[in-house]
């Protein structure tokens, strides 16, 4: 009775020391996987950092240009205003040449 | 027998040679030669109860072409073709352009008797003979300036003179005085005489009907109270007019009157203190017609034409049967060779004076100051000359330092130009 009982309970230890060792060898694996989707991590957040900066840098561009515009705009419309009061300024000068 | 038909023929060849010759003398005195003769300008006969004579025309402009200039060639004044063509530039309008040319005229409300002389859209009207063949010529004028201001109502032509003489009044010459210029107590006629080659004398001392030696003038308020005409149109008038002819001076801008069977309006910027009385006049008046003719005004349109103001006969009711309320497409006019009285400049001689009237950067800048000069009275040619940093105007050639010394005063008296007088180039 002992004997059997002494067998059972050495298996369970043997049972117990194997299923060990099998968990060991999956951290090992997960550590690997770990590393590997760290990497990738920090891949996609040099992404997105590079792609955030060329977004930002486009917005600056875009806001350049609009500013670029908006001026050009009013540069326009200034030397329109400018071109018709000379315009103006030359017609009242002719008409007031036109008296006797 | 033989001898006496051979004289016969001898003499039927001279009378027809001398009536030919005669036709052409004829219309050298009467038109000027305007080579495209398809558009009516100034003579019109006037349908029995019709107030609408002419038609609207268009036409392209080219290269340099002026609006003073297509006035002109078309017996416009400048004030009618600007208002009928908002926002082209008068100086240096766009090659390619099409310009309305509004050659359509509603007859002034008076009677058509004399001559009619309408104020506000710078127009004389002569009528000729009786309904139902009343014929009308019609021509644009210069009129006085808000500060001497041509007379209203009723006076005659009391006499006239070709070639007459200026006698300066002392206002003007006061005027003058102050601009550094000194005028004589008199002028003879000539390039210099502002009264150009008629003169009709109206019973109202002191204002007449003349030419002028300024045709750009035609269609300003640039008179001290007189009327001017184109010197082609005043050759016309002075012809057709026999003293104590009935002259109304009246201020009308706002006209309306039937042609087939439809009503038009024809709006003109009103002179200042005249807009509101006169809009309330015309307002009325239609408010009447609409009444009796049980038919309904389009009063939107009718405000729309009042605030545009572009002298054009618009259609805005039809009075009765076979009236077509659509607006008659205008004719397209072929621009001619040469325009009529555009002024001339002489080609570029190394040997003469010039003057150099601007320096600046802007191309379009240089052509308006070149072509406001060109349209000087007396003419003082200009053109612009590129650099390599932008443009000059020069006036010129002149034979003599003193001309060219004059028409450096003229810039500045006229026009505020300060010129400088450039030497002739020595040849080696």
């Amino acid at each position: 009775m002992k004997t059997g009982l002494l067998v059972i309970s050495m298996m369970l230890v043997v049972g117990a020391a194997l299923t060990g060792c099998a968990t060991s060898g999956d951290l090992e694996k997960v550590q690997a996987q770990q590393n590997l989707i760290n990497a990738k991590a920090e891949q996609a957040l040099q992404d997105a950092q590079a792609a955030k900066a060329a977004a930002d840098a486009a917005k600056q561009k875009a806001d350049d240009a609009t500013a670029r515009a908006d001026n050009a705009e009013k540069a326009a419309a200034e030397r329109e205003k400018i071109a018709d009061e000379k315009a103006k300024r030359a017609d009242a000068a002719f008409q007031k040449s036109m008296r006797k | 027998m033989r001898r006496i038909a051979n004289w016969l023929c001898f003499i039927a060849l001279c009378t027809a040679l001398a009536s030919l010759n005669g036709c052409a003398v004829m219309k050298n005195v009467q038109e000027p030669s305007h080579p495209e003769s398809e558009i009516k300008r100034n003579n019109f006969q006037v349908v029995r109860g019709d107030d609408v004579v002419g038609q609207l025309a268009v036409i392209k402009l080219e290269e340099g072409d002026t609006l003073p200039d297509i006035a002109r060639h078309f017996g416009l004044g400048i004030n009618a073709i600007s208002a009928a063509n908002p926002g082209v530039d008068v100086w240096v309008p766009k090659a390619g352009e099409r310009i309305m040319l509004p050659l359509s005229f509603i007859l002034p409300d008076a009677p058509r008797k004399g001559i009619v002389i309408n104020q506000a859209t710078m127009r004389l009207f002569q009528f000729k003979g009786n309904s139902p063949s009343l014929a009308v010529s019609t021509y644009p004028i210069g009129v006085g300036t808000e500060e001497r201001p041509t007379p209203m109502g009723q006076t005659r032509v009391a006499r006239k003179a070709p070639r007459p003489t200026w006698h300066v009044p002392a206002s003007i010459a006061a005027d003058h005085r102050k601009k550094g210029d000194i005028l004589p107590a008199e002028i003879p006629p000539g390039p210099e005489n502002p009264l150009g080659e008629y003169a009709l004398y109206l019973s109202k001392t002191g204002y007449l009907i003349h030419g002028t030696n300024k045709p750009a003038s035609i269609g300003l308020r640039a008179t001290n109270g007189c009327m001017r005409l184109y010197p082609e149109n005043i050759a016309m008038l002075y012809k057709d007019t026999p003293v104590n002819t009935p002259v109304l001076i009246v201020n009308q801008p706002y006209l309306i009157g039937q042609r087939d069977g439809v009503l038009y309006l024809e709006a003109h910027t009103p002179f200042e203190g005249s807009g509101a009385g006169e809009l309330e006049k015309i307002n009325a008046k239609l408010k009447s017609i609409e009444k009796q003719s049980a038919r309904t005004i389009d009063w939107k349109k009718v405000k729309e034409v009042q605030s545009e103001a572009r002298g054009i006969p618009v259609p805005i009711l039809e009075m009765g049967q076979g009236g077509h309320k659509e607006e008659v497409k205008p004719v397209k006019v072929e621009h001619p060779d040469t325009l009529y009285g555009r002024p001339a400049i002489p080609e570029l001689k190394l040997e003469a004076w010039y003057v150099l009237a601007a320096d600046v950067r802007e191309e379009i800048d240089a052509r308006r100051i070149a072509a406001i000069i060109n349209h000087q009275g007396p003419p003082i040619p200009a053109r612009v000359l590129s650099k390599s940093n932008g443009y000059r105007v020069v006036a010129g050639p002149f034979d003599t330092i003193s001309a060219a010394r004059e028409a450096a005063k003229r810039l500045k008296i006229d026009l505020d130009i300060d010129g400088i007088v450039i030497e002739p180039v020595k040849q080696i």
